[in-house]
């Protein structure tokens, strides 16, 4: 118990802890937010997870050939983009059942980029650290904030971008609309399935943006075990959230921080069975999902498919 | 447009919005052929519809609803303003603020008939208006319809199966049946009896088309006091009559039962309430008064908190799943796409899955079995569809609700629970209905009607009792019913 308590303690007080639960985070809160998105229309998009490991894919293969973080970047993101035009389009346009659809993405994209990074074999630019002055000064949380790599400086201006989009434009309140009540929408002369379809691409490049992060931000290479399981994590945070865009950035935290335990704890010199602790962020994900599934409102209309006509 | 359920009517004005394409024909618009492939152009030709359900959003505010579906930037402060605009040009008195989720029927239709006139169309469709309106919104309804039309010259198409309102509120009436127009008349040479022969196809007891006549007090008296004058002789009386059934034994003790919803809120409080064999009793009451939650409980769909139930002098579980059908307790439900039968699945089998036994072996279906008894059903509680294989789904709900009721009966319960088995039914539906529960009565079956319609639980019940905040607060024998008495009991006034 004392030991457990000095271990937290430990925690709390260490600023590479901080640190590395928000270079953990920033990937959750970056796919998270595209899933908020796509959520919202009424799409529950489970291949989330394979728009990520697409998009850190494709972005290893961008700073490859381009020798630039930047082409990584662009690469990442349209990867992510290639997976949500499947996704959107089956089963959005086509008709087929959304999570089937997503768990073959999922399968899918493990296999195929596995093969082509063994093919290929991509070396990768990584991105540098900026530190922001001054900022980046603050005790225990100023240089995990602001002394990082720039690309997950991305993430202070994508938040309130997406909450604009969402809740100020046209569009947002039609995306809203259509997660809400689908028919209503409909005979207001707008088209579901489209609004349905961009909302995923939205998920798509904003996973792609946290593809590229983790390869050209974080790692510096491609592993194909580097996703593993965040994009259901992401959308485990977007549940916990409430389907809020405050609430899923700080459970998206939350979740990071205790990805970010599993290397800590060791490194501060705690001892616990390495095993049990990498299934941490994923039980915390279910527990979590189980106890507050039903809390947040979720959008009515929610993995519902739409097809107009006789009701 | 005048019709039964599943005449037509709403298909056909769904093909004039664009939300169905037709096989067939044409449609003209102002003199030109026009194909109306969805709801924008449908807006673009200036039709507009005000819809029975389904197309306000109701997470939204009032403002964010009218906007909806317009191509124009977003800019709250323009759209409230035209929003506090029309509600004072038409005396609608709607707040653009508030939101869709805490408005009434009433309002959520008037904030419909501003997202509607917003786009200032030429013709205007409303479906079944009047369906969740008080009388006095109904009357506020027509008049602003009557501005519409007289001052500024648009179209309007009243979509209704009310006989009072098409009378009162049209100046030409088409009357369809089964997909057809069958007739077509100026409304002043039109007569209420007419016009609901020309609907059902045949002559009506209008004693129990009653129930069918709206909202609009006036016009009911005038449309209603003809027909009763000649109506079948004591048609409406159950033959056991009202003392011979008292003198039955009881088949449903209902006893002290509290049943507490989700929130905490008393759903039932106390309440107890008999059913002889043979005897109608009508349960009247205003809707939300704990109606619901009694029908669940005789479903053992919700478990009470105290109290006991007990059917044929046995004491049943109530909260057991299934405890009370095995008990012999047969539901129809109030809302019969959500719980009264599977649309899904085939007549046939909505037909006997209450009593699967009868038709399996092993736990196999033997398909000729189960054919031969959806037949004889069929054909005893005229249900009227394409095949025994038909799917549920492509019924008429008049015809939906003979399965249900065919379902319930032939499982020879001890007690039927009919709660608001004729809502949303047509003038022929009803009669069917009413005459099939009397019978049933007259077979021994004791019946617990709940119903909102005050008119269906008068001229149907051997006994009523009025329902208020959970529990009984009168009962009255149908001979000795004091109107003046009743109306205060539902108001929730001791009397």
């Amino acid at each position: 118990m004392i030991a457990f308590a000095g271990a937290i303690g430990d925690v709390l007080t260490s600023s590479t802890m901080y640190g590395s639960t928000v270079r953990f985070a920033a990937l959750l809160v970056f796919a998270a937010t595209g899933e908020w998105v796509a959520e919202k229309a009424g799409t529950m998009n489970i291949s989330v997870e394979a728009m990520i490991l697409t998009g850190s894919f494709t972005a290893a293969i961008g700073s490859y050939l381009g020798h630039s973080v930047w082409i990584g970047l662009v690469f990442g993101m349209l990867g992510g983009l290639l997976v949500s035009l499947i996704q959107a389009n089956m089963s959005h346009r086509l008709g087929s059942n959304q999570f089937v659809v997503g768990l073959t993405l999922n399968v899918l994209a493990v296999g195929l980029t596995a093969y082509l990074n063994a093919k290929i074999n991509p070396t990768v630019t990584k991105a540098g650290a900026i530190k922001i002055p001054l900022l980046s000064r603050i005790p225990l949380v100023g240089g995990a904030l602001f002394g990082q790599t720039w690309l997950l400086y991305l993430l202070f201006p994508l938040i309130p971008f997406a909450w604009w989009l969402v809740y100020r434009t046209r569009w947002g309140l039609e995306v809203r609309s259509v997660g809400e009540s689908p028919q209503a929408v409909d005979v207001s002369g707008i088209d579901v399935n489209k609004r349905r379809r961009q909302s995923v691409y939205f998920c798509g490049l904003c996973s792609g943006v946290a593809g590229a992060y983790l390869t050209i931000g974080q790692v510096g290479s491609f592993g194909t075990d580097g996703v593993s399981g965040r994009g259901i994590i992401a959308l485990a945070a977007v549940i916990l959230g409430g389907w809020t865009l405050k609430g899923t950035v700080g459970a998206a935290v939350v979740f990071g921080f205790f990805d970010a335990l599993r290397f800590a704890l060791p490194a501060l010199g705690h001892t616990v069975n390495p095993q049990l602790l990498a299934t941490l962020p994923y039980a915390m994900a279910l527990t979590t999902m189980l106890l507050f599934a039903h809390r947040g409102r979720q959008p009515s209309a929610l993995t519902r498919p739409f097809v107009r006509g006789l009701t | 447009m005048l019709g039964e359920n599943g005449a037509g009517k709403s298909t056909l004005m769904k093909i004039l919005i664009g939300l169905i394409q037709p096989d067939e024909g044409s449609i003209n618009v102002h003199g030109n052929a026009v194909r109306i492939a969805d709801p924008i152009t449908a807006s673009d030709l200036g039709i507009a519809m005000v819809h029975q359900h389904y197309s306000l959003v109701e997470q939204l505010t009032v403002w964010e609803n009218v906007v909806l579906g317009e191509p124009s930037r977003l800019n709250r402060a323009d759209a409230c303003a035209r929003v506090v605009a029309l509600s004072e040009r038409y005396g609608l008195g709607v707040d653009p603020l508030a939101g869709v989720s805490r408005l009434t029927a009433g309002q959520r239709q008037r904030v419909e008939i501003i997202k509607c006139l917003r786009r200032e169309p030429r013709i205007i469709v409303f479906d079944e208006p009047t369906s969740v309106l008080t009388p006095a919104e109904s009357e506020q309804l027509f008049s602003v319809l009557r501005r519409v039309v007289i001052d500024e010259g648009r179209a309007v198409a009243l979509v209704s199966h009310k006989l009072d309102e098409i009378l009162h509120a049209t100046d030409e009436i088409t009357i369809m049946r089964r997909g057809r127009v069958v007739d077509r008349l100026t409304t002043g040479t039109a007569t209420a009896a007419g016009l609901a022969q020309s609907m059902v196809g045949r002559p009506v007891s209008l004693r129990s088309e009653a129930a069918a006549f709206g909202s609009i007090e006036t016009i009911t008296q005038s449309v209603d006091a003809a027909p009763v004058s000649d109506r079948p002789d004591g048609a409406d009386a159950s033959p056991a009559g009202p003392h011979a059934a008292a003198e039955m034994p009881v088949v449903l003790d209902v006893r002290n039962i509290t049943v507490i919803g989700v929130d905490g809120h008393r759903l039932l409080d106390d309440l107890s309430i008999t059913v002889h064999a043979g005897e109608i009793v009508g349960l009247a009451g205003v809707e939300g008064n704990g109606q619901r939650a009694l029908g669940d409980l005789l479903a053992s769909l919700v478990a009470p908190v105290s109290g006991s139930v007990v059917v044929g002098g046995k004491a049943i579980n109530a909260g057991r799943p299934g405890a009370l059908s095995a008990a012999g307790v047969g539901i129809i439900p109030e809302d019969r796409h959500d719980s009264g039968c599977v649309l899904d699945l085939s007549v046939a089998e909505n037909l006997v899955l209450a009593d699967l036994d009868k038709v399996s072996r092993r736990g196999v279906l033997n398909r000729r079995a189960l054919e031969a008894r959806a037949i004889e059903l069929m054909d005893a509680f005229d249900i009227q569809a394409r095949s025994p294989h038909a799917p549920m789904r492509s019924l008429s709900g008049g015809n939906q609700q003979r399965v249900v009721l065919a379902r319930e009966l032939s499982a020879h319960p001890r007690v039927l629970v009919a709660a608001q088995p004729t809502r949303g039914l047509d003038v022929g539906a009803i009669e069917y209905m009413s005459e099939r529960l009397r019978r049933a009565a007259r077979d021994g079956v004791g019946i617990l009607l709940i119903s909102t319609e005050l008119e269906e639980v008068l001229t149907l019940s051997d006994r009523v009792c009025v329902i208020h905040a959970g529990r009984i607060v009168g009962e009255m024998r149908r001979d000795d019913i004091d109107l003046e008495r009743l109306g205060m009991l539902l108001g929730g006034m001791a009397a």
